[in-house]
This record gives structure tokens, C-alpha cells and sequence, in this order.
């Protein structure tokens, strides 16, 4: 067939609209950089598999203004090396416009550059303080309550519990100071006293000399900064040195696997405590929906506000980079909006004009300037027979 | 007591080296394989400690002959460098398969929890006792293999004088076997000895893989006492160093000691001069 002026004409008019159609069809790129591996990979598998099931339901419901999520997943190894080397990956290679999920703090402290410099939206459930004062330039949104929010709840069950002394002995991590620091302030202003801390290297065997200088300070509760291997080995020295004051540690480290590890005698007494999810919330029962499990954890839970806040954010802005979300994100997470707890339907409300405010499985999803969370519950439990027992939720 | 517990697998990482030529970084996945062995033996079929020991040599042992033979061997041509590099894509892929069996979750025996004996101002845990009379029984057996067996001499002599020992007719790849099955077993049963005082997981040997190195280096590497020598200097100088310097930099007092020895003697306590 010939080639006339007038055809020529209609496809040189065409050719930018082929370029408009090709961008709407684009897939949103999001990379879930999440522990599989060490210290944090009893985690790791099952936040995967929330990311996962989320996109799946955005992209079964028809996408996000029709972009569909593509996903792509890396392991950090719960090691800043392994996560940075991931990072690069998701953002080179892979274009994600959002990265998802680190959890361990020196790994999301070694990522973040990478991600405010290429202008890419960081989720993270990390709770170091430092994390959200590094110059992110609101690239950096976390739902895990930073150690001021956990220090001060902290110091409030302790003060309620009568501790007078506290020892703190602690896992070598960007918050192990400031943790210990905050909680020194809380207790002094209660009339208790923080009275030493040990920050220790969580790669030994033994840590019967660390646990020898903490116990003759006479504490009357040790405060255990630990992930779950470091907590094993102080939890049964601490029984065979002949310790039986209270023990208090994150649950991140106490847990289930980690009890069942340990003779009940061990860990009997032992208080743990979360920043709880919102357990009355519809997010929270999609969420155990997903996992197919009674009590899911708390990172679970919050990668799957990231992803349905994602959602929202690129459906309100119409674009699906990370200047997108990072411009976008506040006016859906909090404000006047309608409530809504899942991304499907906050995106029809949004096609029909209306404002929206997500409130997810971790709690509010309201955030700071800094990219903080303004508020979440907190759960204390105790260990009695080798299980976690609730003691408080507020 | 943690000198005696790292002086095993040290002691399995110098006897390949003495043998075969090269760092088998993979002893800490053997370690790993070695402490799931024996919570196996332990928890599935009711042993108690010793035969879970044995289990745990045993079954680490074999899966390093079959790993030397399959991955290893094909590259000692190529040079100790080579072959060392290869151990270590050996220990990532044995770590991941453990945890593609048994998954991230850790693992305790089935053993009780006792309190310390205590007097004198003193107090000795009776496992940590258990565990350093455990490695002490494994390293005489070791020594009495070496001395009095005739295996254990053709590895000795292999050790010594590889080209003499050749002449002599002493079948090279039956010693490298036995070397294996010797050096990395030990691994495993430290591994699980490792093991019995933290938890099993898939990292349980990689934790204590830059102390097991810092004392087969600090002693002498290929010297079976230089391990022992080695691993005992680095447990007692972690915990002494920590009257001087913050528990944070306990981990830094093996690379510490690498560096005073190595400077006045390169070969290590035990090692000897290169030639």
C-alpha cells in the first residue's frame, strides 16, 4: 500500500499518544527487600507472602487506574552488605519506584541513600531512632514505632511494675544507645533508675562475663535488648548463673520458635513486649486471612499497610514513581478523608472524587513530617509454660 | 570453656588444611550440619548426648567426604586459592539447603537447664563443663588416632612430606578421604557442641566461623596442637579483654591476636616456616 502525505501526516500526529498509551499500561515496580535469611528470617517468608497476596488483589481488581504491580523480591539476609547489594538491584535494574520491608535497622540505615538519592519511596519496619533523622527528604516512611514511642510505654509498664533498678544488657545495634538513653529519662522522671548497660557483640557463644558484671550491679529487672539467637544463650545462662529477677526483651526476639527452642524453666516469668497491631481493624483480618494464622506478626501486619499505601498514593497522584508516592502519601494515610482499610476500595472512592484516610493492620498509618508514626498500641505479654500470655494491650 | 568448644572445629579445619592444601572455609556449614545431626539423634530418636556427638561426626564427616569428592577435588589442580574460594560457595549452598529442609526456625535439645556449682567466690556451669570434657575426649581421640593408627600415620606422613609420602606408596586420595571425613566430622561435632550452648539454626556454624579461623591461624595452620593453642589463646583473650575494653569489641580481640602473632611469627605458635 502506498504511503500518502495524508497518512504520514496522521501517524507523525499518532506517535506521542503511542508513548501516553505505552505509560498507562506501565506496572507499578515495587521491590519487597525483606529478611528471608538470617536473624530476621523467621519474618521474612511470611511478610513476602503479604506483599505478595496485596499486589494480587490490587492487580485481580484491575489495577491501579489500570497499572498492575509487579513485584520483585530480594533477601537483605538481615545483613546491611547483602541489602545494599539488594538495593542497588531493585533500583537500577529493576526501576522499582517504591522499596519494601527492610527490617533490621543497620540494614535499613545502609539502604536508604540508595533510595532517597535515586528518588525512591523507602517502607520500613526498623525501629532505630537515627533512621528517620537521616536526610531523607521525606523518601522514608515507617510504621515501626521509633524508641522514643517504645521507650516511654516501656518505662511506663516497668514503673507499673515497681522496677526500681534496671540493667540493660544489649545486642550491638543502631538503637542499642539511644533505647537505653531514653529509658534512663523515663525512669529517672518515675523515681526508678537505669543503673548500666552492656552492649555486646550478639556473634559469641557465651555471655557468662557480660551477664557476671550485669547481675553484680544487683539490678531487680534486666532489660534484654536482643534478637532471637542472642536472647537463647542469655536466657539459659542467666537461669544457670542462678538469676531470678524479671527479665523484659522484645518480642521481635521472644518468639514462639525461639520459646519452643528453651526449657519452660528458662523462660518462665519473661516479659516481651510489641507495638501491637490493631486487632479490632478489617486490615488486621485480611491480613490473617492471607497468613492463615490466629495472631500474625506485627511486620506482617505493617508491610501490609506499605503495599496498600502504595496503592493509594499512585492512584491519587496518576503515576507510579517514587516522587509520586512521596508527594502523595499524607493526603490518603491521614486527614478528613473516609476511613478505609484496604487499597480496592479506597481506589474506587478516589475514582469517584473523594477523599480518603487508610487506617491499616499496624494502626492509623498517620505520620510525622519525618516520616514517623504519630501513634500505635503496644502488647505486653508474659511466658508461662513456654507460651506467651497477654498482660496488657493499649 | 569457649576455647575448648571452638578448639574442635579448629582442630577439623587444620587437619584438612594439613592434608589437602587448603582453607576449607565450609567447615562452618559442617558445624551447621553437624549440630542439626545430633538435635536429630537427640529429639527424634532419644539419644542422649554422647551418641548425638557421635551422630553429629558422623553424618558431618560423610556429607564432607561427598562434598570434597563431588565439588572440591575436580579444583585442587587449579590451586589452593581456587579451592578455597570454591569452599566457600560449598558453605552457602550447604547452609541453604540445611534451611531448605529445616527452615529459619531454631532448634533446642531435649536436654535440661542445671544451675552453676558455686564456691570459692567461683561458679562453673555443669554443661559448660559437660561440653569442654566433650571436646577434651574428642581431641585425645584425635591424638590417639594420629599416634597409634595406621590411617592416622599415612596422614601425619601425607601432612609432612606430601612427596615423599608419594613415593613411598601411600595412596594420596585415600588420605585426602580420610582427612575429610576426619577434619570436617569434627567440625560437625563441635558444631553441635557449639550448638548445645545456643541454639541450631542455619547459622549456628557461620557464627563462629572468624573464631574458628582466628585460632587455626594464631596457632599454626595445618598444626593440630596449633589449633588447640590457638583456640584456647582466643576464648581466654575475649574474656579478659573485657576487664580493658567494652564487651562491643570482644569479637575484635581474635583478629587482635592474628595480628600480634602473625607479626612475630608468620607460620603462627605452632605453624611451621614456610619453605
Amino acid at each position: 500500500m502506498p504511503i500518502t502525505r495524508r497518512a504520514a501526516l496522521a501517524a507523525g500526529l499518532a506517535v506521542p499518544f503511542i508513548g501516553h498509551a505505552r505509560a498507562a499500561a506501565e506496572p507499578v515496580r515495587i521491590g519487597a527487600l525483606c529478611p528471608l535469611t538470617g536473624a530476621g528470617g523467621q519474618y521474612g517468608p511470611s511478610m513476602v507472602k503479604v506483599i505478595q497476596a496485596v499486589a494480587d488483589q490490587v492487580n485481580m481488581a484491575g489495577g491501579i487506574g489500570g497499572r498492575m504491580f509487579a513485584l520483585t523480591v530480594a533477601d537483605t539476609q538481615t545483613n546491611p552488605d547483602a541489602t545494599v547489594a539488594g538495593g542497588h538491584k531493585l533500583i537500577d535494574v529493576d526501576r522499582v519506584a517504591a522499596v519494601v520491608g527492610t527490617w533490621a535497622s543497620a540494614d535499613t540505615t545502609a539502604v536508604a541513600p540508595l533510595c532517597w538519592e535515586a528518588k525512591v519511596m523507602l517502607f520500613t519496619v526498623s525501629g532505630a531512632d537515627s533512621i528517620t533523622k537521616l536526610p531523607h527528604h521525606g523518601y522514608i516512611i515507617r510504621t515501626q514505632p521509633n524508641t522514643v514511642l517504645q521507650m516511654a510505654r516501656v518505662s511506663q509498664f516497668l514503673l507499673e511494675n515497681k522496677a526500681k533498678s534496671v540493667f540493660a544488657l544489649s545486642s550491638q545495634t543502631p538503637f542499642a544507645v539511644d533505647a537505653y538513653s531514653r529509658m534512663a529519662e523515663a525512669l529517672k522522671q518515675g523515681g526508678a533508675q537505669a543503673i548500666g548497660q552492656i552492649v555486646y557483640d550478639p556473634h559469641q557463644t557465651s555471655f557468662r562475663s557480660e551477664i557476671d558484671r550485669a547481675l553484680a550491679a544487683k539490678p531487680d529487672v534486666l532489660f534484654l535488648g536482643s534478637y532471637a539467637p542472642d536472647l537463647a544463650v542469655l536466657l539459659r545462662e542467666l537461669y544457670q548463673a542462678g538469676y531470678d529477677g524479671h527479665r523484659l526483651t522484645y518480642g521481635y526476639a521472644a518468639t514462639p520458635k525461639a520459646l519452643a527452642s528453651l526449657p519452660p524453666a528458662v523462660t518462665t516469668g519473661l516479659w516481651s513486649f510489641d507495638p501491637s497491631p490493631d486487632l479490632g481493624s478489617p486490615a488486621y483480618a485480611a491480613v490473617r486471612k492471607i497468613l492463615g494464622a490466629d495472631d500474625p506478626d506485627p511486620y506482617s501486619c505493617q508491610v501490609y499497610d506499605h503495599m496498600n499505601l502504595i496503592a493509594l498514593s499512585v492512584a491519587k497522584a496518576g503515576q507510579a514513581s517514587g516522587v509520586a508516592i512521596h508527594d502523595t502519601i499524607r493526603a490518603i494515610s491521614q486527614g478528613d478523608g473516609q476511613p478505609v482499610y484496604d487499597a480496592v476500595e479506597g481506589m474506587r472512592l478516589l475514582a469517584s472524587g473523594k477523599a480518603v484516610n487508610y487506617s491499616g493492620a499496624s494502626g492509623p498509618c498517620d505520620f510525622t513530617p519525618d516520616g514517623d508514626i504519630e501513634s500505635c498500641k503496644f502488647r505486653f505479654d508474659v511466658v508461662e509454660g513456654g507460651h506467651k500470655k497477654l498482660l496488657s494491650l493499649s | 570453656m569457649e576455647g575448648a568448644v571452638l578448639a574442635v572445629p579448629a582442630i577439623g579445619f587444620n587437619a584438612v588444611y594439613a592434608v589437602l592444601r587448603f582453607a576449607n572455609f565450609a567447615v562452618a556449614s559442617f558445624a551447621t550440619i553437624g549440630a542439626f545431626a545430633g538435635w536429630a539423634a537427640n529429639t527424634a530418636l532419644g539419644w542422649p548426648v554422647a551418641p548425638s556427638l557421635l551422630a553429629a561426626f558422623v553424618v558431618a564427616g560423610i556429607v564432607g567426604v561427598v562434598t570434597d569428592e563431588v565439588a572440591l577435588r575436580p579444583l585442587r589442580p587449579s590451586g589452593a586459592l581456587t579451592t578455597a574460594i570454591a569452599s566457600v560457595a560449598l558453605a552457602i549452598i550447604l547452609e541453604n539447603v540445611v534451611r531448605f529442609f529445616f527452615g529459619n526456625d531454631p532448634r533446642g535439645f531435649n536436654l535440661a537447664v542445671y544451675r552453676d556449682w558455686r564456691g570459692f567466690g567461683l561458679h562453673v556451669g555443669p554443661q559448660q563443663a559437660r561440653d569442654a570434657g566433650a571436646a577434651l575426649v574428642a581431641m585425645a581421640a584425635l591424638f590417639g588416632f594420629l599416634a597409634f593408627t595406621r590411617a592416622g600415620k599415612t596422614m601425619r606422613a601425607v601432612a609432612d612430606n606430601p612427596t615423599l609420602a608419594s613415593l613411598k606408596g601411600i595412596d594420596a586420595p585415600r588420605v585426602a578421604r580420610i582427612a575429610s571425613f576426619v577434619g570436617l566430622g569434627l567440625s560437625g561435632f563441635g558444631g553441635m557442641l557449639i550448638a548445645l550452648d545456643t541454639q541450631v539454626d542455619p547459622l549456628t556454624g557461620f557464627r563462629v566461623l572468624l573464631p574458628i579461623f582466628a585460632a587455626a591461624v594464631v596457632g599454626g595452620l595445618g598444626s593440630i596442637p596449633g589449633a588447640v593453642a590457638g583456640a584456647f589463646l582466643i576464648g581466654i583473650g575475649q574474656e579478659m579483654s573485657l576487664l580493658v575494653l567494652p564487651a562491643t569489641y570482644r569479637g575484635a580481640v581474635g583478629f587482635l591476636a592474628i595480628l600480634l602473632v602473625l607479626s612475630f611469627r608468620p607460620a603462627g605458635l605452632f605453624g611451621q616456616a614456610a619453605s
